[in-house]
């Protein structure tokens, strides 16, 4: 039952990521490949304050506005300037695998290899539905639980969440309502980024130790959550997330721990094979 | 019409415009000028440009020579979303509705430059005037069938009050009877209301029912113009377009 505790926690995390990972791709159309080193940097930065003793939960916003400034500054400076070009779409997933190479290991000459950790209070256990779970990890629960909320408040109920939704299934309508598409992009580059710099900074408190290139692997459970929730639906990479997230933690405990990503890589491929647009999604014809 | 849908119109005029993709033309040095009342249509064999000729006037498709102007303002080359501001509905030939919002979402999209609390007077002011998408607000627009998507794809134009309505192909894949009545009593409307109407129909005997001035495009050129009654007299025209004898069954 304690993998199922640990599920949990991976899900919660992985759900952040994969929400902002599908924003990213749904109104922008861009596959951001380095999406797991602008993690691993906001992390650090986390880290940094954490280290010279600031409130590590407090440390989580300066992960979020890390990761906002750097993702709407890849798109500005590097992911825009690639699409105006109107090359082929493949040539900006590779320009962003090359930016999450030297995101990593950028970050890696700077803080040298070494393992490190958030000086966090663990807090008292609980026994809860036959999970044991810290009083840290319930905060971690906690705040994507309300995160998630928010985001679906933010897509259902607001003008800039339904201009979001529009810009992704019809660019050119909604320009033609009068939707500075240009801008609604902007945005949801901030919003995703910080949601990206959030997963990042709890990711690196949830598994303890870590170092410049733990999330280097972590773009494959993404992609998992990502395609069996369907590409571009923040709603399936809630239920994406959650999926991958108890299968890998389960299957590491009756398995191996490294196979984790294994069993998200053959999860991606089985959707790939039988159902690309996700349990949830539809065939679209545009 | 009794409520207040679209405002009397400006003029739209186009004026040696050229206009393509990728910097070549297909659209080449067309003259259209599209008056407040009137109901101007374009119609023309398939590929002939119809679509990029629109999409030029809106904003989507870039213009590469001559201009566009809508009352006393240049449009040419302005982005579609100032276009939109101006007044000037476009409601496209295909790819009208956003599918994955509801009917009540795209109608608030469609008023996305309305002030906030506008916007929901505004909707129960279109749904008057279509009184079927009423009952189907929560469903998904990619769920209606072809009549209540065009009636939405309307709607969603009709949110911002445009002076001038630029549509394509409105009664593509709608059955007979709703697009006469689409073409007759809604797109006929908006002109008798005062608003400009530049409409782009296949169905080239109904356009003249309900037109003030019909173009025929060919090859990227306005080819013949003029008046319903004229054109109906034309042999050329009467031939290609409204089934003289043997070009019935030829594609048009
Ligand atoms: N996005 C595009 N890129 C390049 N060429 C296009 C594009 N859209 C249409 N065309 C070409 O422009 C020509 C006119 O098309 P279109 O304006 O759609 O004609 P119509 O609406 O009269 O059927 C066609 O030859 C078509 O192949
Ligand atoms: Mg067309």
């Amino acid at each position: 039952m304690s993998s199922f505790g640990f599920g949990l926690m991976t899900a919660a995390v992985l759900a952040i990521a994969t929400v902002g990972f599908t924003m990213q791709f749904a109104v922008t159309n861009v596959l951001n490949l380095a999406y797991g080193s602008v993690m691993i940097n906001s992390a650090f930065v986390g880290y940094f304050f954490n280290a010279r003793g600031m409130n590590a939960w407090v440390t989580l916003v300066f992960g979020m506005v890390t990761g906002a400034v750097a993702s709407w500054a890849l798109n500005r400076f590097v992911f825009t300037p690639f699409q105006r070009r109107n090359l082929a779409p493949i040539t900006v997933v590779i320009v962003a695998l090359g930016v999450d190479l030297v995101g990593t290991f950028g970050l890696q000459a700077i803080v040298g290899g070494g393992y490190v950790s958030f000086r966090i209070a663990p807090g008292q256990e609980y026994h809860i539905l036959g999970m044991f779970l810290s009083g840290m990890q319930l905060i971690i629960l906690a705040i994507c639980a309300v995160v998630l909320v928010m985001i679906h408040w933010l897509l259902r109920y607001t003008r800039l969440g339904k201009a979001m939704r529009a810009t992704s299934a019809n660019p050119n309508l909604a320009r033609n309502s009068g939707v500075k598409t240009q801008m609604v992009i902007s945005t949801t580059w901030l919003i995703s980024g910080a949601l990206c710099g959030l997963a990042g900074t709890i990711f690196a408190m949830n598994t303890g130790v870590f170092e410049a290139t733990s999330a280097q692997l972590y773009i494959v459970m993404l992609l998992a959550a990502m395609f069996l929730g369907g590409p571009g639906e923040p709603y399936g990479a809630m239920f994406g997330a959650l999926t991958i997230g108890l299968a890998t933690e389960i299957s590491a405990a009756y398995i191996s721990p490294q196979y984790k990503e294994v069993v998200a890589f053959l999860v991606l491929l089985g959707m790939l094979t039988f159902r690309p647009y996700g349990i949830f999604g539809s065939e679209k014809t545009n | 019409m009794s409520v207040e849908l679209s405002q009397s119109g400006q003029v739209l005029t186009a004026t040696g415009l050229s206009a393509g993709y990728d910097g070549r033309p297909i659209v080449q040095d067309v003259n259209i000028e599209a008056t407040p009342g009137k109901v101007i249509s374009i119609v023309g064999p398939n590929g002939s440009g119809k679509s990029t000729l629109l999409k030029s006037l809106v904003g989507v498709v870039p213009v590469l020579g001559g201009s566009v102007r809508v009352g006393d303002k240049d449009i040419t080359n302005m982005t579609p979303e100032k276009v939109a501001a101006l007044g000037v509905g476009y409601v496209p030939q295909i790819d009208d509705v956003f599918p994955p919002l509801t009917v009540k979402e795209n109608l608030e999209i469609g008023g996305y430059l309305l002030a906030r609390r506008d916007v929901a007077t505004r909707i129960e002011a279109v749904l008057e005037f279509f009184p079927r998408l009423k009952v189907m607000l929560t469903r998904k627009a990619g769920k209606l069938s072809g009549g209540e998507r065009k009636m939405l794809a309307m709607g969603r134009v009709l949110m911002l009050s445009p002076s001038v309505l630029v549509l394509d192909e409105p009664t593509a894949n709608l059955a007979p009877i709703v697009a006469t009545q689409l073409l007759e009593e809604y797109i006929r409307g908006f002109a008798d209301h005062g608003s400009t109407v530049l409409l782009v129909e296949q169905r080239a005997k109904a356009a003249l029912r309900i037109s003030d001035w019909t173009c025929v495009l060919g090859g990227g050129r306005v080819v013949l113009e003029g008046a319903p009654r004229d054109l109906e007299q034309d042999p050329v025209f009467v031939e290609s377009f409204l089934g003289g004898g043997a070009a019935r069954h030829q594609a048009p």
